[in-house]
């Protein structure tokens, strides 16, 4: 598989990173690289093998309906945040 | 030519679990200040595992069984991506594969049956609201749980759309897995739209009417789609298709700009949590928890309470189950009563809430029964009936008290009639009424009705009055 320069802008814009030309070019490399890696289980027949969608093999793993007070409060997880206003998380204009 | 409108509907349905989907904080942030109902799972801070609510999936059984569906024995998370500041995480967990509810139908008041494709569990997104030049992040609301319901396009009026989502929010009501406050968004529709000519085997293109919170908002929106797909189509050009917003104000629909470049979610299975895997006794053991639902008691009630009275009766699951503990022979004036006081005079929301007992208002229907109370008596007990302070007492007991028990004994109310036709003023009146002036007998039973402060039985005040006047 061919990773090309527009695949990095695309996935770049789907999670909004702005990149420079050498990171763009740098990147195509990473990802074709490690996708040629993976690939190399493309060797395998896997036709008669169930898809692992988790590996600890749990299940039914549910918590109680109740509220559990949190020590993380409010204020402590709005300082977090780049800007606050209001006691809400501020952040450029979208939409 | 002429076309046929075709609607399937999407509908995300809160569900009103004491906790979020995943993490242990409060799921109910009415009235609660911004970002006071967040744990660092909700914040997405690196290390968080998301646990799932237990009661969520219960629920998921309920309201997959309120529409008749299968329930999935197995069914698992996926993360569905996309960037925008309402979710922390970059990604909505979802169930985009395997789905705990699978196919069913709900049943409209029509008889017509809409066929459900698939319903699943997932989280909201935060609140925003944007402002001049920035935007605010409220994230209380991020993770509740949600049913999404996704209906086949089964639906082919706006009338149609209407009747859908109202059904469906019965039966989310009546299974008991929402509060249904649909002013406060606790059920949001997408209603997709397209038209074809008659007798075409295959669907036009379709647009999305995004978010509507109200039934009559989709019939409007719905309505307004389907003129101008019309219009569209018979000036010989073609439906674009895309996604629309809906404005109440205007009564128009116009295109949105979408957040994401369409079907790029990069779905993955979520990892962090493991699958639900239900045994069949499980599932009965849930379902058996389904109390009536309306179609229950359209069958019940429709040779009792008039259709349309009943229709409107439905809309609220605790007076239908009060109904259905009452004596069955009591059933219609107890309903006439809820009719003509509660729902007509809009008390509903406050006085439903907490209803009589069953046998005060068996006793009630029985007084009226009897003729010991007037109609107008009958009402008055019956709205004493959900007073704090009279509750309790019973219906003959308050109905006493208020001096309402209407005298139905022929000896006492003869002795009033004699004393009102001995009256001076009452004289004239009576001669009319011998030479033939039928309309003056009104007049002299308010006269005898005064006279008994209003206890007297007025028909059998008329029938003394017209025997002692013949």
């Amino acid at each position: 598989m061919d990773i090309k320069r527009e695949d990095i802008v695309h996935l770049a814009d789907l999670s909004n990173f702005s990149l420079s030309d050498a990171e763009i070019g740098n990147l195509s490399k990473n990802l074709q690289d490690i996708i040629k890696y993976i690939s190399q289980l493309d060797e395998l027949n896997t036709d008669s093998v169930e898809p692992t969608y988790q590996v600890f093999e749990m299940e039914n793993v549910w918590r109680d309906d109740e509220i559990v007070e949190q020590e993380a409060n409010r204020e402590a997880l709005l300082t977090l945040t780049k800007e606050e206003k209001d006691n809400q998380i501020k952040v450029p204009k979208v939409l | 030519m002429r076309y046929i409108p075709t609607i399937g509907i999407e509908c995300h349905v809160q569900l009103c679990t004491k906790t979020k989907l995943f993490s242990e904080v409060d799921n109910d942030a009415r009235g609660k200040e911004p970002n006071s109902c967040v744990s660092p799972v909700d914040y997405a801070l690196p290390g968080m595992l998301p646990r799932l609510n237990g009661t969520a999936v219960k629920f998921a059984i309920l309201a997959g069984r309120a529409m008749n569906c299968e329930i999935n024995a197995y069914s698992r998370f996926d993360r569905k991506h996309y960037f925008y500041p309402d979710s922390p995480k970059g990604y909505q967990i979802t169930q985009f594969y395997q789905p705990i509810i699978g196919a069913g139908y709900v049943e409209l008041p029509s008889g017509n049956k809409i066929r459900i494709e698939h319903a699943h569990l997932e989280g909201d997104a935060g609140k925003l609201t944007h402002f001049d030049n920035y935007s605010l992040v409220d994230l209380n609301r991020v993770d509740t749980p949600l049913i999404e319901i996704v209906s086949m396009p089964d639906i082919h009026s706006a009338k149609e759309a209407h009747d859908y989502c109202k059904e469906l929010w019965r039966l989310m009501c009546y299974a008991g897995v929402t509060n249904g406050d649909l002013y406060n968004g606790n059920m949001r529709f997408d209603v997709n739209t397209s038209l074809a000519p008659e007798g075409s085997k295959t669907l036009g293109t379709r647009t999305e009417i995004k978010n509507l919170n109200s039934f009559r908002s989709v019939e409007r929106a719905a309505e307004y789609e389907i003129a101008r797909q019309t219009k569209v189509l018979e000036a010989g050009e073609k439906v674009i298709q895309q996604t629309l917003g809906w404005s109440d104000a205007t009564g128009k629909t116009s295109p949105q700009r979408s957040k994401e470049v369409a079907a790029d979610y990069r779905y993955m299975p979520e990892p962090d949590l493991p699958p639900i895997r239900l045994s069949s006794e499980f599932i009965e053991a849930e379902s058996a928890k389904l109390p009536l639902m309306p179609n229950n008691y359209r069958a019940l009630f429709h040779e009792i309470i008039k259709p349309d009275t009943l229709e409107v009766l439905l809309d609220y699951p605790e007076l239908m189950h009060k109904l259905n503990e009452i004596n069955k022979e009591y059933v219609k004036s107890i309903s006439n009563l809820f009719t003509s006081v509660l729902l007509a005079e809009e008390k509903s929301a406050e006085y439903l809430n907490d209803l009589p007992a069953a046998k005060d208002l068996e006793e009630l229907a029985e007084m009226n029964a009897k003729k010991e109370l007037s109609s107008t008596a009958a009402k008055e007990v019956f709205l004493r009936l959900f007073d704090p302070q009279m509750k309790g007492r019973g219906a003959k007991t308050i109905a006493k008290e208020l001096g309402l028990i209407q005298e139905n004994d022929l000896g006492a109310l003869e002795e009033i009639v004699d004393a009102v036709l001995a009256k001076p003023e009452t004289q004239k009146a009576q001669d009319d009424f011998r030479n033939g002036e039928e309309k003056v007998i009104g007049f002299l039973v308010g006269q005898v009705m005064k006279e008994s402060h209003g206890k007297a039985n007025p028909s059998a005040v008329q029938e003394i009055l017209r025997k002692k006047l013949a």
